[in-house]
């Protein structure tokens, strides 16, 4: 055994270096374990806590294609509401960092429309712009796009000076200030509130869809409440985490993909 | 301490007459530089040494155009300097790369941000910079797999691309470690060999100020004025054996005597 071995880990050291990389599991299942106990050994009725098992079998009961159906509505309302929010942050925020009277202007009235809960204003949207597809995307767009301008702006504010310096001393016309150092300078904050907003638009979307909807998740999740189907109310909610969890790792490998630069370093 | 030039018939480059400047209109205003009387000549190297917040980054911000002095007046080719101007390239404190491009597209990048394009015979420029500093095998790699040194290779080799008359360089190897700083600025001496450039470099190393510069300019604290013009009068090319030079020595407790004690000066 002359060549140089991996450092050899005590056993505690291997115990701890396993632990952290099964514990979260663990505890997941061990939780599961625990729900399922405490409704079978404590006869929990199922319209009170559904046991994990009977969720399982609820959302197995429901059809694929009306889970599709209801995915549907919530991912489109969700997602057009986001790029919405896209197309509106950016440019606002640009306009923000170029002009302090555009700034001082907008800036209150952001931070009016944000302090305003969304869930109270969302009854009036629908009765102003009716039950169909645009206020719900006016709903989740007003939920997701604060956010991304507090990001963007932040990330193009915190360019370092001298790069400012350096595209003054070149004379360089404005424009190309924002899109060549600013804008991907913001690029690592923007995909921050882009992760932020992502999930903030699946909460918009279901907040659209309890005030008045005939589709998606969140009225499933409604409607199955209120004929006491709870193990199907779970189910539906369930799977609802799931998608917006997706959508938070899709912004994640959107970043990874398109902009590797902009994550940090892993060691 | 009249101006050494009256006996040089070469054309100042640049030139600073009872020039300063004072942040606001207010006059009591902070005073940032006072009475700076300087004239840099063709392919002269001057150092600009004083401690920290003496206005040293303000005096070389008002030779770029990048500020404009409250007082007196700088003019590059004789021209009142009132904007940024083509010939003049600086180097700053941070190599301030951009982490999105690879090292030759942030050596391209000021051509990039001017011109929105960059043509063939600017890519072989910028090619030849690189061999010329060691850098070529880091072409394709981007700013964060190089040593903070070579970090700041890059960033003179993009001040360079341009082909200015004139380099400002503010405090370019402050960020360093001490070895690699020396071994910078040996390297920064064998290519203002090659492509001579009338240099105004900014410092608070004292040493550094004497191995690199022609004549170094020593400045007092805020309100920073002029304390000495000194003369270095070193032989070129120099290496590692001027530092231990007698000379090398005298002048730099020269420049310490004026720093630690300013009040000392005539």
């Amino acid at each position: 055994m002359n060549q140089p071995a991996m450092p050899k880990l005590t056993y505690r050291q291997w115990l701890n270096k396993q632990g952290c990389r099964f514990a979260p599991a663990l505890f997941f299942i061990a939780l599961l374990v625990f729900w399922e106990l405490i409704c079978r050994l404590g006869n929990v009725p199922q319209y009170i806590l559904p046991s994990p098992s009977a969720i399982v079998e609820a959302f197995f009961n429901v059809e694929f294609s009306r889970w599709m159906t209801h995915l549907w509505a919530t991912l489109r309302v969700a997602l057009m509401g986001f790029g919405l929010s896209i197309l509106i942050s950016l440019p606002l925020s640009i306009g923000m960092i170029r002009s302090e009277l555009l700034n001082r202007t907008l800036y209150p009235a952001l931070i009016v429309i944000q302090s305003t809960p969304v869930v109270a204003v969302a009854p009036l949207i629908i009765v102003l712009m009716g039950t169909d597809d645009p206020s719900r995307v006016l709903i989740t767009c007003l939920i997701t796009f604060f956010p991304l301008v507090v990001s963007t702006t932040t990330g193009m504010l915190e360019t370092p000076p001298e790069l400012i310096e350096l595209s003054q001393s070149l004379r360089a016309p404005r424009y190309r200030e924002t899109w060549q150092i600013r804008i991907p300078y913001a690029i690592p904050h923007i995909f921050s509130g882009l992760r932020v907003s992502i999930t903030l638009a699946i909460i918009g979307a279901v907040v659209a869809e309890f005030v008045a909807a005939e589709q998606g998740l969140g009225y499933f999740i409604q409607f199955s409440t209120s004929f006491f189907k709870i193990p199907q109310a779970f189910a539906g909610l369930i799977f609802l985490s799931a998608i917006s969890l997706l959508l938070f790792k899709s912004v994640q490998w959107l970043q990874l993909w398109l902009f590797p630069w902009s994550l940090p370093k892993k060691k | 301490m009249s101006e050494s030039s009256e006996n040089n018939h070469q054309q100042a480059y640049v030139s600073m007459k009872n020039f300063g400047h004072r942040y606001g209109p207010d006059p009591q205003a902070p005073i940032a530089v006072q009475d700076i009387n300087l004239d840099i000549h063709r392919h002269e190297f001057v150092a600009v040494v004083g401690p920290s917040g003496c206005g040293k980054s303000t005096l070389l911000r008002m030779v770029s155009g990048l500020l404009i002095p409250s007082h007196g007046e700088v003019s590059v080719f004789n021209r009142a300097v009132t904007e940024p101007r083509d010939d003049v390239g600086i180097v700053f404190q941070k190599p301030n790369l951009l982490p999105w491009l690879t090292v030759k597209k942030n050596v391209l990048f000021p051509l990039k941000h001017k011109y929105g394009r960059v043509r063939e015979e600017d890519k072989k420029r910028a090619d030849e910079l690189l061999k010329m500093t060691g850098l070529s095998a880091f072409s394709d790699k981007m700013p964060d797999e190089l040593s903070g040194g070579m970090q700041q290779r890059v960033g003179i080799v993009r001040a360079l691309l341009l082909n200015p008359d004139i380099l400002l360089m503010d405090e370019p190897f402050s960020a360093l470690d001490a070895l690699t700083r020396e071994q910078i600025g040996f390297d920064l001496l064998d290519i203002w060999r090659d492509h001579p450039k009338t240099v105004l470099f900014i410092t608070h190393s004292i040493t550094e100020a004497v191995l690199l510069a022609d004549r170094i300019l020593v400045m007092s604290k805020r309100p920073g004025t002029v304390l000495d013009l000194i003369e270095v009068d070193l032989p070129r090319p120099r290496n590692a054996e001027t530092i231990n030079s007698a000379r090398f020595s005298e002048l730099t407790n020269i420049i310490r005597g004026h720093i630690y004690e300013p009040t000392s000066h005539a």
